[in-house]
């Protein structure tokens, strides 16, 4: 254990939380040598559509983290009172949601009070306002960074929770775990990577859609490659949520196995 | 409090002070916790044995240390009075301790991990680090000990403390009960301390623990080694109850032993079938003696 958190921090001081935008040449760059050609066939069609890719750091918070960034930088860059009103409620029907569960409010009034603040600076004319840099900056900062990525563990946990009857039956085909016990074990724990359930829940308490780029070596049986995605679309049930209609996700995640980056769409 | 010494913007400080806040203005009776004046990051605290175990009426302190990076890393806990199930002066190897950090979780808090502690006290060590298996009689000598007085350690600001949680936990603590020796290390006594009275308050008792009130808390504490708890005994689920509105009740409430329903019910069964046997042999003589009159008593045998 030991060892392997040491290894594990060790992977993980070598890349900051959230990295800088790179051109998506980048990624190709890091299977040049020996790599699959399927992987490059895939990266080369990938290139057609995304211009950048935004890396974070694989400590088992990455597909949180790529949320946490892109969902903020998106804020901040449309400026979208709307979007931020729509969500700040869906936060408070989250909260509600936790207090119905049973947990005591201090443990994670914190964790939600740090995201709607980081939500309000991005947000322009006031005095609390930040830029790009300072919102990278303290997406770096662990202070804020894994406060942002515990409220979103929070938010995930509850809906399962919440919804456990719908979950239930995805996560035993994950493992043989029941619905409390998975989001004791594998989701609110820091640290517990991210799968399809944690991304649903993820994006129906928030009602934010979300779009997976996957990037793995499989192709199809003609031989042909193509770059598979799945829109996580939220549920129209939810209040709030933009419903099933909200068809463009604006956040793109590429998913290698085991791995979340951002992606930016040309 | 020493407030003012911390950055308030420190999101572990500000979690800290939260705990403090939530500890004082929910006293349990189970346990009492705060953190020192000149350091937030080191608390120490009491538990009373957990009731119907030998560990009953004993108070036990104990230090814990918050690390720089809480909620995200866990306390650890350390227990400072003789008690037979932890060394003392060793940090605890629990799941909810920082012998286990990847089990922790930052929606678990101090009170969190103090009833997950009274809940381990009974349960069976089987070699874990730290871990001490004495007898029932020798846990319980040392549970009337504690009551005695509060251990010495650290510094005079720290015994000041230490000593008025002694106190605060002695003025809500249940006395030890009084077993004699030959009760002390049975499993099974019946008849003797079968004072049915308690047995109607006792049942009422049976309700949440405080602290213990929030299902999705207690669901998640894990044991180290879940398969090593004895079957009868589920750990998390601490039987004896307080309501912590009546600290003047509980004493009363404490006393029964939990089998005392069980043998009223068992009293009653035995005096119910005795008095179906009665019945059911007047009966059947009242048909012998009547099948006697028509000379077909053996009427089978011959």
């Amino acid at each position: 254990m030991q060892q392997q958190s040491a290894i594990q921090a060790e992977e993980a001081e070598k890349i900051p939380f959230v990295g800088d935008k790179e051109p998506l040449s980048s990624l190709a760059a890091e299977y040049k040598a020996g790599g699959s050609p399927v992987l490059l066939e895939k990266i080369k069609i990938l290139s057609e559509q995304y211009a950048a890719i935004r890396r974070t750091r694989g400590d088992g918070n990455c597909f949180f983290r790529s949320f946490m960034f892109a969902y903020l930088e998106h804020i901040l860059e449309s400026q979208d009172r709307a979007e931020v009103d729509r969500v700040r409620a869906n936060v408070e029907e989250c909260r509600r949601t936790l207090q119905k569960l049973g947990y005591p409010e201090f443990t994670f009034e914190d964790f939600f009070a740090l995201f709607l603040e980081q939500l309000e600076s991005v947000i322009q004319g006031s005095e609390a306002s930040i830029s790009d840099e300072e919102l990278v900056k303290r997406s770096r900062d662990q202070s804020v960074s894994d406060y942002v990525v515990m409220f979103f563990r929070f938010v995930t946990s509850g809906e399962i929770r919440k919804r456990s009857e719908f979950f239930e039956p995805f996560i035993l085909g994950l493992t043989s775990a029941s619905v409390e016990q998975f989001c004791k074990s594998a989701v609110e724990p820091m640290g517990e990577e991210s799968d399809h359930v944690h991304i649903t829940a993820l994006s129906d308490a928030l009602g934010v859609p979300i779009r997976v780029v996957y990037l793995d070596r499989s192709s199809c049986d003609n031989g042909s490659v193509s770059v598979n995605h799945h829109d996580f679309t939220p549920v129209a049930g939810n209040n709030n949520s933009g419903g099933s209609e909200a068809v463009n996700p604006f956040i793109t995640l590429l998913y290698r196995p085991g791995h979340y980056d951002i992606l930016y769409p040309k | 409090m020493a407030e003012e010494k911390y950055n308030r913007k420190n999101p572990a400080v500000k979690r800290i002070l939260q705990e403090v806040k939530e500890m004082q203005s929910n006293p349990s009776d189970d346990f009492m916790s705060l953190p020192l004046e000149e350091n937030i990051f080191e608390w120490q605290f009491a538990i009373r044995g957990p009731g119907d175990t030998e560990f009953e009426g004993g108070i036990y302190h104990g230090r814990i240390q918050l690390p720089a990076e809480y909620p995200f890393k866990p306390p650890s806990f350390m227990l400072l009075t003789p008690n037979g199930r932890f060394e003392t002066q060793t940090k605890i190897c629990l799941s909810i301790s920082n012998h286990h950090p990847e089990h922790w979780q930052p929606s678990w808090s101090v009170r969190t991990a103090l009833v997950a502690l009274i809940a381990f006290m009974p349960t069976n060590p089987n070699g874990a680090l730290g871990s001490l298996d004495y007898t029932k009689e020798e846990r319980r000598a040392l549970a009337i000990k504690s009551r005695d007085a509060a251990p010495r350690f650290g510094t005079p600001e720290r015994q000041k403390l230490i000593d008025e949680i002694h106190e605060y936990m002695m003025s809500k603590a249940p006395p030890v009960p009084q077993i004699s020796s030959s009760q002390a290390s049975e499993s099974q006594t019946t008849e003797k301390e079968g004072e049915v009275e308690g047995s109607s308050r006792n049942a009422d008792a049976d309700g949440t623990q405080e602290g213990l009130r929030d299902p999705t808390l207690t669901d998640r504490i894990i044991e180290e080694e879940p398969h090593e708890v004895p079957p009868n005994r589920d750990p998390i689920v601490i039987p004896q109850s307080v309501p912590a509105t009546q600290p003047g009740d509980q004493l009363l409430l404490q006393r029964p032993e939990p089998r005392v329903p069980r043998q009223a019910d068992d009293r009653l069964f035995t005096w119910a079938a005795v008095g179906l046997t009665v019945a059911i042999v007047v009966l059947l003589l009242k048909k012998f003696l009547k099948a006697g009159g028509h000379g077909a008593f053996f009427t089978d045998e011959s």
